[in-house]
């Protein structure tokens, strides 16, 4: 073994390059990923994204599931009547639990120091295990949109289903569903990664939050545009117009929307990586 | 360092005193040559809100193994925290061989420190826990697997590397924080109480590591609330008390003071009444008192080194299931008494 005196040649002697970083957020995604994917924080965004198959599962096999319903296209419009509520309970909590954990459970067990004693800024330590914690909870929503978006069409049999995918609006349907909870988790997690950081217990923050999510879809139109969910319910393929979340408001266009979002989780992940660069480790003891 | 200097403590409403006239003399270096040791603190303080860290710290830690000893919530902690820029001053400025600690770039290549939390990232094990943070740093896949299995190696863990931490005993989890803490190479390794609660062979093996990486050059800065211990590893301490330096030096000054102190040690073990007996033998032995629980037993002896020797002996010829071994408060306390002429309490 090589003595300890002569220190290893070190990534950072080399200076801080671009490919020092992306090693950096490969090793901090494979710290990240199995946590998240696999640690105790991974069983409620598993089990909040798939609690819905059941029930859709059940409302597919009952008997009486295609009464009213003019056929897969009937089928999707009530699967977008339902979405709203998908992002506002299971994917909400998830993301909620999931990002604010990144920091504020690795505080609270009191093992956060290890990353802060490497050669990393704090702002690509947000980056990774932000991007971590995306890839597993987008991955995992993914999955259970189009289980659910198939479960309904489930009723009409394969050849109509088939059909209504292939060679009607079904499968572009599923890919804006899709985009849309991938932009939910990104909106959403920036969102809750900045309050792990900024309280020390993010609960209430996080409930007022989703609060003004709810009741956004009884707020006055201008109001309703100061939100999340407004912006993806913008996106949705098939505009919902009954019931609670239909859309009063104008629908803010695609080309606005989505780099819209985008922006915003930008600007937020700077903000948490600001916060991150401020941050001081002593929990709680001299 | 040179000569072992006791200062007078300070309370934090005096202000500047003879204290920090002392240590503006004897510590701050003269003129505009910048200090050259392994760590400058350049007159730090730092505040938890109302609640005092350390106060006014001016101190060069030069290279060797230097202690950091105070009793508990003496500061210990604060200065280890700001010198590996866990904390941030909130007045002054720290360089570790002259980097700030605001630099993380430049700091962490070169410092290593293991903490006295004894916690680590769920569901880990040994291994993934040293080779993962070596990829965190920027390592390869190859360097980092060849780092990891050195630090493990050189802490005795190869064996247990691939098992659970989460089952790992006090002192397995004490050598791994450890193997993580120098996987890097770092120059200069901070140890925060690594000896705490570890049983007699652990901590032999625990500080043959400390030595063995002190002749290879490191700087080692290692804190303890129990001076007989860092008298047995550093050449240099820094006492602190209630957030102050109130002395530092060569530890040979107050060696013969230490010994002459009788020094307490707590043992949890399933035959304390043998052990006590055995124990009271000894020459050495000032005083050995049951635990009212009968689990245990608090000896205070003379000579700390025949104490463990003896205790060791005793250990493996009645096959005793030992529990904890613990040196108990007081006799840094009677130290301190003996040195700055109060009791060292976090004032």
């Amino acid at each position: 073994m090589s003595t300890a005196a002569t220190p290893a040649a070190t990534p950072a002697d080399r200076g801080l390059d671009g490919g020092l970083i992306i090693r950096q957020l490969t090793g901090i995604l494979r710290m990240e990923l199995g946590k998240n994917l696999l640690g105790r924080r991974a069983f409620f965004t598993y089990f909040l994204a798939f609690a819905p198959v059941p029930l859709a599962l059940f409302w597919a096999v009952w008997p009486g599931s295609k009464e009213g319903l003019q056929g897969p296209n009937a089928a999707a419009a009530l699967f977008a009547g339902v979405f709203p509520a998908y992002l506002a309970v299971p994917l909400y909590l998830s993301a909620l639990l999931l990002f604010m954990s990144l920091f504020r459970a690795e505080i609270m067990e009191k093992s956060l120091h290890y990353y802060l004693l490497t050669p990393i800024r704090r702002e690509v330590l947000v980056v990774g295990k932000y991007v971590s914690a995306l890839i597993a909870i987008t991955m995992t929503f993914l999955a259970s949109t189009t289980l659910l978006y198939g479960i309904t069409l489930m009723p009409w049999g394969l050849g109509e289903a088939s059909q209504y995918l292939f060679r009607d609006a079904g499968l572009s349907n599923l890919v804006a569903y899709l985009g849309i909870v991938a932009l939910g988790c990104a909106g959403y997690g920036a969102v809750f990664l900045l309050t792990g950081l900024v309280f020390k217990n993010p609960i209430i923050p996080a409930a007022v939050f989703w609060g003004w999510e709810a009741i956004n879809i009884f707020l006055p139109t201008f109001l309703k545009k100061i939100s999340v969910v407004h912006y993806l319910t913008s996106l949705f393929p098939i505009p919902i117009l009954e019931g609670p979340f239909e859309i009063i408001a104008d629908p803010t266009p695609v080309w606005v929307a989505i780099p819209g979002i985008l922006i915003f989780t930008a600007l937020v992940l700077a903000l948490a990586g600001w916060k991150a660069s401020r941050m001081e480790i002593s929990y709680g003891d001299d | 360092m040179s000569e072992f200097t006791t200062l007078p403590p300070d309370t934090p409403s005096t202000g500047a005193t003879a204290r920090e006239e002392a240590i503006s003399t004897s510590q701050a270096p003269s003129g505009s040559t910048p200090p050259t040791g392994t760590v400058t603190f350049k007159n730090v303080s730092k505040f938890y809100g109302e609640v005092l860290g350390v106060n006014r710290v001016d101190l060069v830690l030069e290279s060797g193994i230097i202690g950091l000893v105070g009793p508990n919530g003496s500061g210990k902690t604060t200065m280890m925290n700001l010198m590996t820029g866990l904390l941030r001053p909130s007045k002054g400025r720290i360089e570790v061989l002259g980097v700030p600690t605001s630099d993380p770039i430049r700091l962490f290549p070169q410092v290593g420190y293991c903490t006295q939390w004894d916690s680590f990232p769920a569901g880990i094990n040994g291994y993934k826990f040293v080779y993962g943070y070596l990829r965190v740093h920027g390592y390869t896949h190859a360097q980092a697997e060849q780092l990891a299995w050195e630090a493990l190696d050189r802490v005795s863990l190869r064996d247990a590397a691939k098992r659970k931490i989460a089952g790992y005993s006090k002192g397995m989890r004490q050598r791994v924080k450890l193997a993580q803490a120098i996987s890097h190479k770092p120059k200069v390794l901070v140890l925060d109480e690594p000896l705490n609660g570890l049983d007699p062979m652990a901590r032999a093996e625990i500080i043959a590591v400390f030595q063995d990486l002190a002749a290879e050059g490191h700087h080692v800065i290692i804190s303890s609330h129990i001076l007989h211990e860092v008298d047995m590893i550093a050449d240099q301490v820094v006492l602190l008390t209630g957030g102050y330096v109130v002395a530092e030096g060569e530890i040979g000054g107050v060696r013969t003071d230490i010994e002459e102190q009788p020094i307490q040690v707590l043992v949890r073990c399933d035959k304390p009444s043998l052990l006590a007996s055995k124990l009271f033998e000894s020459e050495n032995t000032v005083e050995v008192a049951l635990h009212d629980d009968r689990r245990g037993l608090l000896v205070r002896t003379k000579d700390a080194n025949a104490f463990y020797l003896r205790f060791n002996n005793l250990v493996l010829e009645h096959n005793i299931r030992i529990e904890t071994v613990a040196v108990a408060d007081a006799d840094v306390r009677a130290v301190y008494q003996y040195l700055i002429g109060t009791e060292g309490e976090g004032s």
